[in-house]
């Protein structure tokens, strides 16, 4: 591994000039999106992006650990959006999992190479924290399935070319058993979005339509009424490579606040303190996530045990936000800057970490329930 | 090095030990008895974390810290070496040179009360720590004083010294070691008695009904019991690293201060959830309680520790990785 990652650090040394595009000031999502397609393209021709993939996606095998410590490296210079970075690794090895052969051949070395982005359409008006209660409809036709029914919070379905979508094909009410994933193509007639700006003012997320949308038959994931499946699968590889790439994006910032707050010269003991907090926040989540890397590199099924690595990173993200305000004073509320701008959009955006991939309630829930061993709630 | 299966064995000896012989004088001579200072110089910091786990799950009062000081200072490990440890929430030497007379500020184990001298750091001007030897008499330690925890394995020291009685064991002692394995040691106890403290509160949670129904099933009590679990957790995957050869230092003094933060916000949502039988001496919570206030305390607090890590990240420049994967 460390050798791995020492040949990776030269090679970055070496070309970081060209996998960096021109971009003047705050970059926009088109800018980020390029950026962020032009670097996985570079990675992927020169084998850096194909380690920890499979060989039958393009990949070059090896285990899972590889793809971390390239998103770190990446994560640590800055050179790639972390949201759209960390899309691939929670999405394509759930589709390699559950796609048929054909399906996994063709689509994912496109998304390995930066050619495509996809989005993952979970979340709907009435089913947020209850997932299992969606309603978005898909009915058997002729050779598929006809798909009613809307999605939201849906991260960059305006770049996307595809999405993983979970529908209803059980019965009303048949809650987790009747749910069926799908691969659908954003292009599929009947299929529009409405982009929603957030606080930060970008267009991180959208609400999907689908109108009587036709998938065909060869594009479920799993099998029938194997949705929710499919669904928990991403647990584990979210909370290994694409969380340890977070942490990563972390740390960098962290390290970018430490010098800020050194150059200004003076900081005192509350300065000090903020930055021990955030420090050792950060490290809880590290330490802990290491192990979880290790353990899912080994083969072990990863469970509710990470919900732990969740609460963790949630704090670290928010903990490390708080303290830009704080020893920053003044920037993120009144500076123009392209740097005041990166700080301010990314302190609003922290406060989401505690809310997607399963709130900090409902981590704390299955922490009492499956941890704790406190019983059901009534 | 030693054996990780070996390693489990002692530790379940020294358990054994510490709950036959739960006093001071006794158990640490128990555990002499059962090969502790072998243990120490054969595998310092895994051996340590063994044994204070130990410490925190049955409660016992004996002084190890004394040793695990002994150890990383040169010093020879035996049941009757007494260091002095640093002011309540300090690392600095508790000794302090100026001009010919030296000012002693510190806590001392329960072994004052049976060892015939005390080996004091003491800080000169050049930055250098030496160590002196005492008589024990010549620190001020009052006897049977009232203390937060019943069994006192800690006290207060304060003493003035001149030259008289004052015997160099070590010109130059490394002092940073000594902090480091004792806040890696130390951080192992408040993990277990953070477990202790948890585990108490949810089997109450569970066993307890109001409403007609067992109060683990409110969601306010079962969110305060999970987030006490995250912080041990967060806690413990920095202390099982905080023993591993060749580690950073800040690594042991991230993990001291998160045990800390762990076993202080353990305590109070413990505490809440047992409500008024946790206040008691009837019910046991109140030892840990009391044993995790005063361990928090030693080699730096959750209070200090956070500032102290701020400044080291501060005058190194940056936010050092501390692990790879």
């Amino acid at each position: 591994m460390q050798g791995f990652r020492r040949e990776l650090i030269a090679w970055l040394d070496k070309h970081e000039a060209e996998l960096r595009l021109p971009i003047e000031g705050h970059p926009t999502l088109d800018e980020e999106l390029a950026q962020f397609r032009h670097v996985k393209s570079a990675l992927f021709d020169a084998d850096w992006g194909r380690y920890g993939w499979p060989s039958s996606v393009g990949g070059l095998d090896g285990s899972s650990m590889l793809r971390a410590i390239v998103g770190e490296e990446i994560a640590t210079r800055d050179l790639a959006e972390p949201g759209l970075w960390s899309m691939i690794e929670v999405l394509a090895p759930t589709v390699v999992a559950f796609g048929s052969p054909e399906l996994v051949a063709a689509m994912v070395p496109p998304l390995l190479r930066g050619d495509e982005t996809w989005c993952q359409g979970f979340s709907e008006p009435g089913s947020g924290s209850d997932l299992a209660s969606l309603s978005c409809r898909a009915t058997a036709v002729d050779g598929g399935w006809l798909i009613n029914g809307q999605k939201v919070w849906t991260s960059f379905a305006q770049l996307a070319q595809r999405c993983i979508l979970l529908t209803r094909t059980g019965e009303p009410g048949s809650a987790h058993r009747g749910i069926t994933a799908f691969f659908v193509d954003m292009d599929s007639p009947g299929l529009t979005y409405r982009p929603i700006e957030i606080q930060n003012g970008r267009l991180e997320f959208c609400e999907v339509f689908y109108d009587d949308v036709f998938v065909p038959a060869d594009r479920v994931l799993g099998g029938i009424g194997q949705g929710w499946q499919v669904a928990m699968d991403i647990l584990p590889y979210e909370r290994s490579t694409a969380f340890w790439h977070r942490g990563a994006f972390l740390h960098h910032r962290l390290d970018e606040l430490v010098e800020r707050v050194a150059d200004a010269g003076e900081p005192d003991a509350d300065d000090a303190h903020l930055l021990g907090q955030a420090f050792q926040t950060l490290m809880s989540f590290r330490f802990r996530s290491r192990s979880t890397q290790h353990r899912l590199a080994a083969g072990e099924p990863l469970g509710a045990e990470t919900s732990i690595d969740k609460i963790l990173i949630a704090a670290a993200d928010q903990t490390l936000y708080n303290a830009v305000r704080d020893l920053l004073p003044g920037v993120i509320e009144f500076d123009a800057d392209t740097e005041a701008g990166r700080w301010r959009w990314e302190y609003l955006y922290s406060k989401a970490a505690t809310i997607y991939g399963g709130t900090a309630e409902i981590q704390r829930n299955i922490v009492a329930r499956r941890l704790l061993d406190l019983g059901a709630e009534p | 090095m030693i054996d990780a299966d070996d390693l489990a064995l002692l530790a379940v000896s020294f358990s054994a030990a510490m709950a036959q012989a739960p006093g001071a004088g006794a158990a640490d001579v128990a555990l002499h008895e059962l090969g502790w200072g072998e243990l120490l110089v054969a595998a310092p910091l895994q051996g340590a974390a063994a044994a204070f786990a130990a410490l925190g799950t049955t409660g016992s009062s004996a002084c190890l810290l004394d040793d695990v000081l002994a150890h990383a200072l040169g010093l020879a490990v035996t049941p009757d070496v007494c260091v002095v440890m640093p002011a309540p929430s300090r690392r600095e030497p508790p000794g302090v040179r100026v001009g010919s007379s030296i000012h002693v500020h510190g806590l001392v184990s329960a072994r004052i009360d049976t060892s015939a001298h005390v080996v004091v750091a003491v800080a000169d001007d050049g930055g250098e720590v030496e160590l002196l030897e005492i008589d024990a008499g010549m620190l001020g330690c009052g006897e049977g004083e009232r203390a937060l925890d019943p069994d006192r394995p800690y006290r207060r020291v304060a003493a003035d010294l001149g030259p008289d009685g004052v015997r160099v064991v070590s010109a130059a002692a490394e002092w940073d070691d000594a902090v480091r394995d004792a806040r890696a040691a130390l951080t192992h106890q408040l993990i277990a008695v953070s477990r202790v403290m948890l585990e108490l509160a949810r089997q109450h949670a569970v066993d307890r009904e109001q409403f007609g129904r067992a109060v683990a099933s409110f969601q306010a009590v079962r969110h305060k019991l999970a987030e006490a679990l995250v912080a041990i957790e967060g806690a413990e995957a920095v202390a099982r690293a905080s023993v591993e050869d060749d580690c950073d230092p800040l690594v042991a003094t991230v993990a001291k201060s998160l045990a800390g933060a762990a076993a202080r916000l353990t305590a109070t949502n413990a505490q809440q959830v047992l409500a008024g039988i946790g206040f008691t001496t009837d019910h046991p919570f109140h030892r840990s309680l009391k044993r995790m206030m005063v361990i928090d305390t030693l080699f730096g607090s959750a209070r200090t520790l956070p500032t102290e890590i701020g400044h080291t990240l501060l005058s190194r420049g940056g936010a050092p990785r501390l692990v790879e994967l």
